[in-house]
């Protein structure tokens, strides 16, 4: 117990002086938090689109001027093809709508009339917008007009009613999740260089040679960082809560508990890696690949896990950000939900279990790892000649 | 009564063979050396005999437990110091003790250590911040808690000072009880002559396990035994030397330094420093750990900028056309600086165009260099993976690819064997013969001797500058170590 004191006194000294770790726990998270609320946006977006009108009817004259009415496109008039091409190399529209000569003249005849829509398709995400932007004007265009006689009406009227999110602000469930991603990192990064940094400076080699025991390494990990952790995150939710305003409508005890978890598990993942690479430089690039990128990817923050390939949404099953974004999102916006708490905290708890005993197993309490048979083979002499 | 009895011990890492069948008995409340080459297996046998390594064959027992299955039991009666000893740079001296009578279950009673080592006014300095004779003292001072009663030291005064490795002999000798079996593995012969019992290992093996004494009367004497234990060294003409074609144009004072100064606030790392390097000599900047001697390399290099006074390297000045200067230098840092994960040949071929030699002319460069270096058979290995010795032939190596006619070394034995050492003299003093200006550190105080000039340095100042005989001479000393002692403890009390 006393060793167990010495140690972790020693890492939180350690910790404290170095600015590094303080900066990946504090100043990172809100560098982070700053970019996902300012810098990302997955909402709906105002595009620019070029309108050209081969059919100058003054009925077809008012469908372009709704293009310049909506408040979701900027429209500009183009005379000819060529300028159109030119605008969209150049990237001064994202799309165009092209109204053919005959529009005007198959709608009144009731026949199905075409809209040429042209979108940049080297960003998909704009192309969709301008494709369904285009032709939800058009629909509501021609609901007005005096075609809409003619066009059958539809049958259901939709009213979109959005729960949790009633505003779709993707603020509100992009921030929460961006914790996870600090989580992460602090979780891994930060430690996997901690224990690779005793190995590569001897102090490892030192402290193998007093009494200290396999488990007094492991928790000499583990504590200080969780409480450096826990603390960072503490700083994370004040800021998502108290600074940017994001509604939260769980319950703090279980966030904290079910936080604490996923940490758990990122500070087995990060000392693992340190355990066994022995490399600050190796590990620190290890921890990115292995920790950051599927936070960032494959947690169902940025990507629906529904949308990945069959492969990738089982792999997202052994990586715990998943079930942590899981959880952040449906605090935040939904309030507690037992069934979503109990099981990614159950998924949560056998990870960072599995992991905490692969730490126990990695970490050496020699230079070399023990060969287990030979050690049996030893004991096996040693009793015979005893 | 025996402390540690080894009955044919082998060890391998995967195709080499640290050890090779060893046997030794180490008897209690002695004083036990452990010398060798580089790569003999010394650090290999004191991990093993701590349980730190296990061994593939062959029977080991330390203070009569098996350090294979018992080391639990064993390492709380023991301390060892690693090579490359675990401080923590970023506590403090006194957090350093503190953590590590904690990790050995014993009482905070410092006071006697912190008198003895020196160390009290700086207890409350970081680690990191200690020169490299008191890092050593730390070390030893935290190995030597709770008075373990077998101590293993690995190599304690490598790139130690004269006085501060005198320092460490007395703490262990001072702090130890009549019982205390010690095993002090070390490159400085004279320091081993001084103990109980020698062994020398070579290739695994031991070759001698005995007094000292028995192999020479004086440290001289038992060095040139056990040099001719080892495989002995014979001196042939240095084939580097031979190959070395100096550049004509050469003025008589090549390396020139004018009032060197650096100031770091009020404090002065190195304060008027002035001297003039002939051509062809060979001069010796010699003093404690922390002296200020790697400051004036650097400002002598273009790497630091003085705060005053200037030096000039062929003439040209440093700071006003660092490169130009630079391309007259050879240079040999103090750690082995070369990338380890590239062959001997590509180290070679990439320093060659770091130096601007042509490339026409490269590949023809780098072949003679490898083949009058003798590095023909490592030419494909990758540098990292090279004994010692060899490291230390490559850095050289690379230093005097493009034939600069002014040679800088900054302690470029430590840590090396004897056989390796007196190898690098030998080019050293006839590169020097063919006309080429070297400034060298050391604290192997038998080098110093080699030296045509010394210049002895102490908190930042010349307090000595002359031939290695007039050293001894104003000191009044018989030996290069005894006058650098004096003459520091002399500037000292003024």
């Amino acid at each position: 117990m006393k060793i167990l004191l010495a140690l972790i006194k020693k890492e939180i000294k350690q910790i404290l002086r170095d600015p590094s770790s303080i900066i990946i726990a504090f100043v990172l998270p809100f560098i982070s938090i700053m970019i996902y609320m300012y810098g990302i946006n997955l909402d709906s977006v105002r595009v620019t689109m070029g309108i050209k009108n081969d059919d100058p009817t003054p009925e077809v004259a008012t469908l372009v001027k709704s293009f310049g009415h909506s408040k979701y496109v900027n429209s500009i008039y183009f005379d000819n093809m060529k300028d159109i091409e030119t605008a969209i190399v150049r990237s001064k529209i994202k799309g165009a709508v092209i109204i053919p000569n005959d529009f005007s003249t198959k709608l009144a005849k009731g026949q199905n009339a075409d809209l040429l829509v042209i979108t940049d398709g080297s960003e998909v995400n704009t192309a969709n917008y301008v494709q369904s932007y285009a032709l939800a004007i058009g629909n509501s265009w021609l609901a007005t007009s005096k075609y809409s006689h003619s066009a059958n009406p539809p049958a259901i009227n939709t009213e979109i009613r959005t729960w949790y999110n009633p505003d779709l602000n993707s603020h509100y469930f992009i921030v929460p999740g961006s914790i996870a991603i600090t989580m992460t990192l602090i979780g891994i990064l930060l430690t996997s260089l901690v224990v690779a940094r005793e190995w590569e400076r001897g102090t490892m080699e030192a402290m193998l040679s007093t009494s200290v025991k396999t488990i007094h390494i492991v928790l000499g990990k583990y504590i200080p960082y969780f409480i450096l952790g826990m603390l960072s995150l503490t700083f994370n939710i004040f800021l998502c809560i108290v600074i940017f305003q994001i509604p939260f409508r769980g319950n703090y005890l279980v966030l904290l508990l079910v936080s604490g978890l996923f940490l758990f598990t990122s500070l087995g993942i990060g000392l693992n890696i340190s355990s066994v690479l022995k490399n600050q430089f190796l590990a620190s690039m290890v921890a990115m690949s292995v920790g950051f990128m599927p936070a960032l990817m494959l947690s169902g923050l940025m990507f629906p896990i529904n949308s990945m390939p069959v492969f990738f949404q089982h792999l997202t099953r052994i990586l715990p950000p998943r079930y942590y974004v899981s959880f952040i999102e449906s605090e935040f916006m939904a309030g507690t939900v037992p069934e979503i708490v109990i099981a990614n905290a159950i998924y949560l708890t056998i990870l960072g279990l599995i992991l905490f005993a692969a730490v126990y197993k990695n970490t050496l309490t020699r230079l070399e790892k023990e060969n287990t048979k030979h050690l049996k083979k030893k004991a096996a002499e040693r009793r015979v000649n005893g | 009564m025996n402390t540690v009895e080894i009955k044919n011990l082998t060890k391998t890492f995967g195709k080499t063979t640290a050890l090779d069948n060893l046997s030794l008995n180490i008897e209690k409340g002695k004083i036990t050396g452990l010398i060798g080459a580089d790569g003999a297996g010394k650090t290999t046998l004191l991990r093993t005999i701590t349980g730190l390594l296990i061994p593939d064959s062959g029977e080991i027992s330390a203070l009569g437990f098996n350090p294979v299955t018992q080391k639990d039991e064993l390492t709380p009666l023991i301390g060892y110091m690693p090579q490359k000893f675990g401080l923590y740079e970023d506590l403090t001296v006194l957090e350093n003790l503190i953590l590590y009578a904690d990790l050995k279950n014993v009482t905070h009673n410092f006071e006697k250590m912190l008198e003895f080592t020196k160390l009290a006014p700086f207890q409350d300095r970081l680690a990191g911040a200690l020169s490299g004779g008191m890092k050593q003292k730390l070390g030893l001072a935290c190995t030597l808690l709770g008075n373990p009663e077998f101590l293993l030291l690995d190599e304690p005064s490598v790139g130690v000072d004269p006085i501060s490795r005198k320092d460490l002999m007395k703490m262990v000798r001072e702090m130890i009880n009549p019982q205390t079996t010690v095993l002090w593995s070390t490159a400085y012969l004279d320091e081993a002559h001084s103990f109980d019992t020698a062994i020398v290992i070579d290739k695994g093996r031991v070759i001698y396990n005995g007094k000292p004494h028995d192999l020479g009367e004086t440290a001289q004497e038992f060095e040139n035994k056990v040099i001719d234990l080892m495989g002995g060294y014979k001196q042939e003409p240095s084939k580097i030397a031979e190959n070395y074609t100096l550049l004509k144009d050469i003025r008589d004072c090549t390396v020139e330094a004018d009032n060197l100064e650096k100031r770091y606030g009020n404090f002065y790392a190195v304060k008027n420093n002035s001297f003039c390097i002939q051509k062809g000599e060979i001069f010796g900047l010699l003093g404690p750990n922390g002296a200020g001697k790697s400051t004036s390399f650097k400002m002598m290099c273009g790497l630091a900028k003085p705060t005053n006074g200037t030096a000039r390297i062929m003439g040209i000045d440093i700071t006003k056309d660092p490169e130009k200067a630079r391309s007259n230098l050879g240079y040999m840092a103090q750690k082995f600086s070369l990338y380890g994960s590239l062959t001997v040949r590509e180290n070679l071929e990439f320093f060659a165009s770091a130096y601007g030699i042509k490339f026409k002319n490269r590949a023809a460069k780098v072949q003679e260099i490898i083949e009058v270096f003798g590095l023909k058979d490592y030419a494909q290995q990758k540098s990292e993976e090279l004994p010692l010795g060899l490291k230390q032939r490559l850095s050289m190596a690379c230093a005097l690819i493009h034939n600069p006619p002014v040679l800088f070394l900054d302690e470029p034995t430590s840590g090396v064997d004897v056989i390796t050492r007196r190898d690098f003299w030998n080019h050293i003093t006839s590169l020097a013969k063919k006309g080429v200006t070297i400034l060298v550190t050391t604290h192997f105080m038998d080098e110093a001797e080699y030296c045509d000039r010394i210049s002895l340095f102490y908190h930042g100042e010349t307090i000595a500058l002359g031939t290695p005989q007039e050293l001894k001479d104003k000191a009044k000393a018989k030996t290069m170590e005894e006058s650098f002692i004096t003459l520091i403890k002399e500037s000292e009390g003024e």
